[in-house]
């Protein structure tokens, strides 16, 4: 998880780095969420179906995202979204 | 309109949980749903805008998710109510700050304010805030107070001093809100009532403004000053909100900070209440000048005709009279 953390943080430039480490973010969490029943003889399956159908959702919204501003902006550096600056 | 109603079906469900998983669903729909009203119009400054937005709040509910995580392993359970790890609650803390904007993570929020129409503006400030503040109101009791009355001592000074080199409308009212979070959350940890009073309050308060703003179309200051033009009763109801934006005395905006300075000086803070109202003063100079620049001052080629507009606004003569 704190490597894919540090990654989201530290992304220099390419858009999709920053998507593809939140996508890894979570899937840590879902995987350290899948240990934990099986340690504690508990059953969290519900939680976890709920938990990677909104990731999912944020992922392709994220690319959608991703798709626009390539439309709009020229590529997808970072160093082009300094249209709004103070 | 499908949108309008997911949020307020994510805000609905996250106020009303009592199990992490489903707080943080609330979250996601919340983010879904404004995301294409932010990239509505398909300006690059919008586009622009709904990326960074995406991009702070996806981390923030990933945090969000993880430090409940570690808390559910070290207590095994998940309940908010009960935050017993500490690194967990420090990483919650960080991750609300985050979605709300506080300070040490608020370089999101201008720009986003920015880079969408005023309507959506709008609802990015007043009611994407609300389901983190019910998080912070339902976890006040196990947070760090010394971190949140640090990092709101540090938004408010920040709002303050930021908002002043500012020609752009929704960008003071993005350093009007960080400095109002920052009102908000030093009081969170002693008294959490008055924590949704001052959030009634200012949420009422910035949607007169923005409404206001939206059927006379300003955006910068320079229209500003000729909005007088348009709708001479409205810019004098708009001047009245936004001193009472600011917290002069005889106006309602004076209430919640008049309350949270008792507040503060009963739990024996008495440097930090007196800190903060100092720093208010700088957010009352760019107050001052809003409402100088829109109606005391007249442009240099005065021009006296009445241009149309298309939204009703009786809303606005109410509530500087509340």
């Amino acid at each position: 998880f704190s490597w894919s953390s540090l990654g989201l943080a530290f992304h220099r430039t390419h858009l999709i780095s920053s998507l593809l480490c939140l996508e890894s973010i979570i899937l840590s969490i879902y995987i350290a969420l899948s240990i934990w029943p099986i340690k504690n003889q508990t059953s969290a399956t519900l939680m976890q179906i709920l938990i990677l159908a909104f990731s999912a959702c944020e992922a392709s919204a994220g690319l959608a995202i991703l798709i626009a501003s390539t439309q709009t902006h020229v590529s997808d550096h970072l160093r082009n979204l300094n249209l709004l600056q103070c | 309109f499908i949108l309008m109603l997911s949020l307020a079906l994510g805000t609905m469900i996250t106020i009303t949980s009592n199990h992490w998983v489903t707080a943080w669903a609330g979250l996601e729909i919340n983010t879904l749903a404004i995301i294409p009203l932010i990239s509505k119009s398909h300006h690059p400054r919008a586009i622009e805008a709904a990326t960074k937005y995406f991009l702070t709040q996806a981390t923030a509910s990933a945090l969000m998710l993880f430090s409940s995580m570690t808390n559910a392993w070290s207590s095994g359970q998940w309940d908010i109510t009960q935050l017993t790890n500490p690194p967990s609650c420090l990483l919650l803390t960080a991750a609300i700050a985050i979605k709300l904007g506080l300070t040490p993570f608020h370089f999101w929020f201008p720009e986003v304010l920015q880079g969408s129409s005023l309507t959506t503006a709008l609802l990015l400030s007043t009611a994407m805030k609300l389901p983190p503040t019910t998080i912070l109101l339902l976890t006040s009791h196990s947070l760090n107070p010394t971190l949140l009355s640090t990092m709101a001592i540090m938004s408010i000074a920040l709002g303050g001093w930021m908002g002043l080199n500012q020609t752009q409308t929704r960008k003071i009212l993005a350093f009007s809100s960080i400095s109002h979070l920052g009102w908000m959350t030093i009081i969170i940890t002693y008294n959490p009532k008055l924590t949704l009073l001052t959030f009634y309050l200012y949420s009422l308060m910035t949607t007169s403004i923005f409404l206001s703003m939206n059927s006379t179309n300003t955006l910068k200051l320079s229209t500003l000053m000729t909005s007088w033009t348009k709708a001479p009763m409205l810019n004098t109801t708009l001047m009245l909100t936004l001193l009472s934006l600011a917290g002069l005395p005889p106006l309602t905006g004076f209430l919640p900070k008049w309350l949270i300075i008792q507040e503060l000086t009963k739990q024996e803070m008495t440097t930090t209440a007196t800190i903060i109202s100092m720093l208010s003063l700088l957010g009352l100079f760019f107050y001052l000048r809003l409402t100088y620049c829109s109606t005391i001052t007249l442009p240099p080629n005065s021009s006296n005709k009445m241009k149309q507009w298309s939204i009703k606004k009786p809303v606005n003569t109410l509530t500087p009279t509340l």
